[in-house]
């Protein structure tokens, strides 16, 4: 009972701390991010076991963590609402040429990030973006003028 | 209200940017996440400062002392424990407590049971329950003398603990364990 419970706090703990921290933690993770995310990771799983170590205890604990993903993937599947709330929406960085700084800002994207983006389509100068959108993913898609 | 625009369902319904590229960008709720993850990280904040200053445990603001009225018995203990954490309760005894070369002290049972007292240290050489806890004797030469109990709550809550010197009024105070 105490797992099930503390694997559920420890999920949506989680869920928060990475939801909240800049999105491209998710498909464009660096060493450091790595370093982030197997910390974070590590001391839920102690948070979520507490003492009991025991073969039974893992597995409940693995269950529990499987069935609450599910359970909001499920959700996320009904509601583009929670689907939202959870993976974010798209949103545009670069609007027909023009560089959103607000959005800049608010997701923590660098300029340099978007460029980075833009060379792995093919595309060598900014000046040729014309649609630059960070993905729920974290991914940025870059689109240049026809 | 208006209807937020990623609540459409992925198709031609889809919002556009500039009427040509379908992306499903809702601003608005972008800037109300904004503004929720910065009272988000505002929390956070206040949760690492509580947790420097002890007021999740483990901290100043945790450790806590309380003496009888003429300081034969000086409790020090954590107002505030965490659930599977050891930390230990230190009874310092004065001159006025040692007689015949001995302190006589009773706990609660709620030491034992509800902060999980592991073991006493030093080995009392003798303890005895009754009166709704245990009553230990331990051989001391001269004051000052202290007594560690190391504990281990197993479940949170709050807890009231009383510990009394042989003849003396309780010492009660409350702990509260975090989970």
């Amino acid at each position: 009972m105490d797992t099930i419970l503390r694997a559920t706090a420890g999920y949506f703990i989680l869920l928060l701390v990475v939801r909240v921290l800049a999105r491209r933690a998710g498909s464009q993770m660096t060493l450091f991010e790595f370093v982030l995310v197997f910390l974070i990771g590590g001391v839920i799983i102690l948070a979520t076991l507490g003492p009991d170590r025991s073969v039974t205890n893992c597995t409940c604990a693995v269950i529990a963590v499987a069935s609450l993903h599910r359970f909001v993937s499920w959700a996320k599947s009904r509601s583009p609402r929670i689907g939202a709330i959870v993976d974010g929406t798209p949103i545009v960085i670069v609007q027909g040429g023009e560089w959103r700084e607000d959005v800049l800002k608010g997701m923590g994207v660098r300029r340099e990030g978007v460029v980075a983006a833009a060379r792995m389509h093919g595309i060598g100068s900014s000046s040729d973006i014309q649609y630059a959108v960070l993905e729920r993913n974290g991914g940025i898609t870059v689109m240049t003028r026809s | 209200m208006t209807r937020e625009s990623f609540l459409n369902p992925v198709e031609d319904s889809v919002p556009k940017v500039d009427d040509e590229i379908a992306v499903g960008e809702d601003l608005d709720f972008q800037r109300r996440w904004w503004r929720f993850e910065k009272l988000v990280w505002t929390v956070f904040l206040i949760v690492i400062v509580c947790d420097l200053a002890g007021l999740f445990g483990r901290g100043w603001l945790a450790k806590a002392e309380a003496s009888t009225p003429d300081r034969a018995l000086i409790v020090d203990y954590e107002r505030i424990e965490r659930a599977n954490t050891p930390s230990t309760m230190t009874l310092r005894f004065g001159p006025a407590a040692i007689r015949n070369g001995h302190v006589q002290f009773h706990v609660s049972d709620a030491v034992v049971r509800d902060l999980g007292a592991q073991r006493i240290a030093p080995q009392p050489s003798t303890s005895t329950p009754g009166r709704g806890g245990i009553s230990y004797v331990v051989p001391v030469t001269a004051a000052p003398a202290a007594v560690q109990i190391q504990l281990q709550p197993a479940a949170p809550g709050r807890y009231t603990f009383k510990i009394q010197l042989a003849d003396a009024a309780p010492i009660t105070r409350r702990v509260l364990v975090l989970p």
